[in-house]
Order: C-alpha cells, then sequence, then structure tokens
C-alpha cells in the first residue's frame, strides 16, 4: 500500500525540511491528500517513487515559503532512531541533532531538499535528478555545496 | 589544484569517482592545505551523522494516513484562522486594561476618562428611555399607534343599526 511504502520517505523530508514534528504531521498528511487526489493523473510509465517525492518536495517548499520563512523553530524529537547508548550518550546525540536539524534551517529550501532526499533518505544522485527534473550535474554540485556550508555551520557552534 | 577546485571535488572524493590523476592531485592539496583537510573531516563527520535524523513515523499519524487513504471523499484542508485568535487576544487585552483603569486609580487621567465616559453612556441610555417613553404616551406618533383588525361579527355586533343588504328579500353581507 501507498502508505505502508512511502510515508517514511515524506514524513522524514517534511520534518528534516520544517524541523518540526507538529508541521511534518500536518505536512504528511497534506502531501498524502494531495497524492490521492491527484493519482488519477500520475501517468503508469513514470516511477512512482519520483512522482511521490517531487509532490512532497514541492509542497514543502511551498509551505516553508509562505508560512515558515521568516519565523521558523527547532524541536526536540524523543521518537529518533534509537541504539544502544548510554543516558549520557543519549543526551549528547539529542543535543547534537537539535543542533544540525537547527543548521539545516539555514540552508536554501531546494538545497536543503535536495541533501534530505541524498544523505538523510539515502536515495541516489540519478534518483533525484529523475524525481525532480534536474540535470545530474546540478543535484551533485548543489548536494556537495550544501554539504560544505552544512559542515562549517555545524562545527562552528 | 586551488581550494575551490578542491571542494568542487569533495563529493565526487568521497564517492570515489575522481580519476586516478584527479585523486593525486586532491590528495596532494589536501596533505598540504590545513583548511581543506578539515573540511574534508567535517564533512565526513556530517555524513555520519546525518542519517541519525531519520525518524519513524508516529503511529497516530500512520492511522490518520490509512483513513485519507481508505476515504473517497474530498478532503479540504483545514482554513486558517490564526487571525481571529490574534483579534480575539487583542480585544481580550483591551478589556483587561480598561476594567484596570476602571476600577483601580493607576492613572488617574485614564481612570477619570473612563469615568466620564461610562457616565455619558449611562445618561444617553436614560434620556433616550424618557423620550421612547414620552412619545409612547403622546400616542399621536405613527409608529406606536394601535391598530384593529375587526371581524364582521364584531362590527355587526357594534353597529347593530346598519341597514341589512338584500337581493330579492334575502339578506347577505
Amino acid at each position: 500500500m501507498l502508505i505502508d511504502r512511502y510515508s517514511k520517505t515524506v514524513y522524514n523530508l517534511a520534518f528534516n525540511f520544517c524541523g518540526s514534528s507538529d508541521d511534518a504531521n500536518d505536512l504528511t498528511q497534506d502531501i498524502f491528500v494531495k497524492i490521492y487526489k491527484n493519482i488519477n493523473k500520475f501517468d503508469e510509465n513514470l516511477n512512482i517513487s519520483s512522482w511521490i517525492m517531487r509532490i512532497s518536495k514541492n509542497h514543502c517548499i511551498d509551505y516553508w515559503r509562505k508560512n515558515k520563512k521568516n519565523n521558523y523553530r527547532v524541536e526536540l524529537e524523543d521518537n529518533l532512531v534509537k541504539d544502544e547508548h548510554s543516558p549520557e550518550e543519549e543526551l549528547i546525540k539529542t543535543g547534537d541533532i537539535y543542533k544540525l536539524r537547527e543548521k539545516m534551517l539555514q540552508l536554501k529550501p531546494d538545497v536543503r531538499a535536495l541533501l534530505i532526499m541524498r544523505d538523510i533518505q539515502n536515495h541516489s544522485y540519478q534518483e533525484i535528478a529523475d524525481s525532480l527534473e534536474i540535470p545530474l550535474g546540478t543535484v551533485k554540485s548543489k548536494i556537495n555545496r550544501a554539504r560544505i556550508q552544512l559542515a562549517r555551520l555545524y562545527e562552528d557552534r | 589544484m586551488n581550494c575551490n577546485k578542491f571542494e568542487e571535488l569533495l563529493s565526487a572524493y568521497q564517492d570515489n569517482t575522481l580519476s586516478p590523476d584527479q585523486k593525486k592531485e586532491f590528495t596532494k592539496h589536501m596533505n598540504k592545505c590545513p583548511d581543506c583537510e578539515e573540511t574534508v573531516d567535517r564533512v565526513n563527520h556530517l555524513k555520519s551523522i546525518l542519517p541519525e535524523l531519520n525518524q519513524e513515523v508516529p503511529f497516530f499519524l500512520r492511522n490518520r494516513l490509512y483513513l485519507i487513504g481508505e476515504s473517497e471523499e474530498e478532503i479540504t484542508p483545514v482554513k486558517n484562522y490564526g487571525y481571529i485568535r490574534w483579534v480575539a487576544a487583542a480585544i481580550g487585552t483591551m478589556v483587561l486594561f480598561l476594567n484596570l483603569f476602571y476600577f483601580t486609580n493607576i492613572f488617574p487621567a485614564a481612570n477619570k476618562t473612563l469615568h466620564t465616559a461610562v457616565a455619558g453612556i449611562e445618561n444617553f441610555v436614560v434620556e433616550t428611555e424618557a423620550f421612547i417613553g414620552r412619545i409612547k404616551e403622546s400616542n399621536n406618533f405613527f409608529i406606536f399607534k394601535k391598530t384593529e383588525t375587526i371581524t364582521k361579527s364584531e362590527k355587526k355586533k357594534r353597529n347593530p343599526k346598519a341597514k341589512k343588504k338584500t337581493i330579492r328579500g334575502f339578506e347577505y353581507g
């Protein structure tokens, strides 16, 4: 089913894009409503995963421009995928993740979406290029620059 | 190789897609430029922690999504009426401050003005009531004139001597 296969992808894109679980919940619902409304228009010769990624990315960027451009906040969350860590390590990890999320919001929206797809969701460059209909070289260079920018923002605490 | 070129090739180096010559140039620059070496370390660290931002979809959200999937009805997103909250909050705050100034003497000038205004309103209400009362009593004002609807039987009772209408000896009317 569509939700079983793609809800995690959509939710993670939304959450990492806007930094807030409340916004991510609303965005994920809106995106799935949009998907179901437009499912009849979907060309079966295309890849559904790419189509969903494109809808999700565009919706997140629209939402950001309308609501969050100048007023964003990051929240701590407790439903991260947990490994076996001591409480101290968990605390440090949570702090790091909070900081990382905060810094990610400083990236430009389109670049942020690309970075999330590549380094968090582990999509290949080619998949991203196909789904967003952007040249492969552009995707690679944008992600490269985004990584360097985010790495500098993150380490300059 | 300069630092800009080095940064351009950074991802390709990490993905191991550089040609042997490019890789050699890249490594050579990295060994002699501490800033670029640091950039590589930072990006490596970043890449190692980014996957940790992956989240599980909350249970309640997944259930809501199933409902969307099952429902074929058109779902309209909830409209944003956020501004109403702000208007209500502004009115509430204003009322609070008016009460504060009316019942306390923190700002004597405001207190005096409010009391004058309230007295004015009270005076206006009393005057208006008195005016309406006077009009009602005078009974000349058309809007307060009572109108009656009289049925035919009542009309006959009031005027029994009225001439009866007949046609060929039979009464009618």
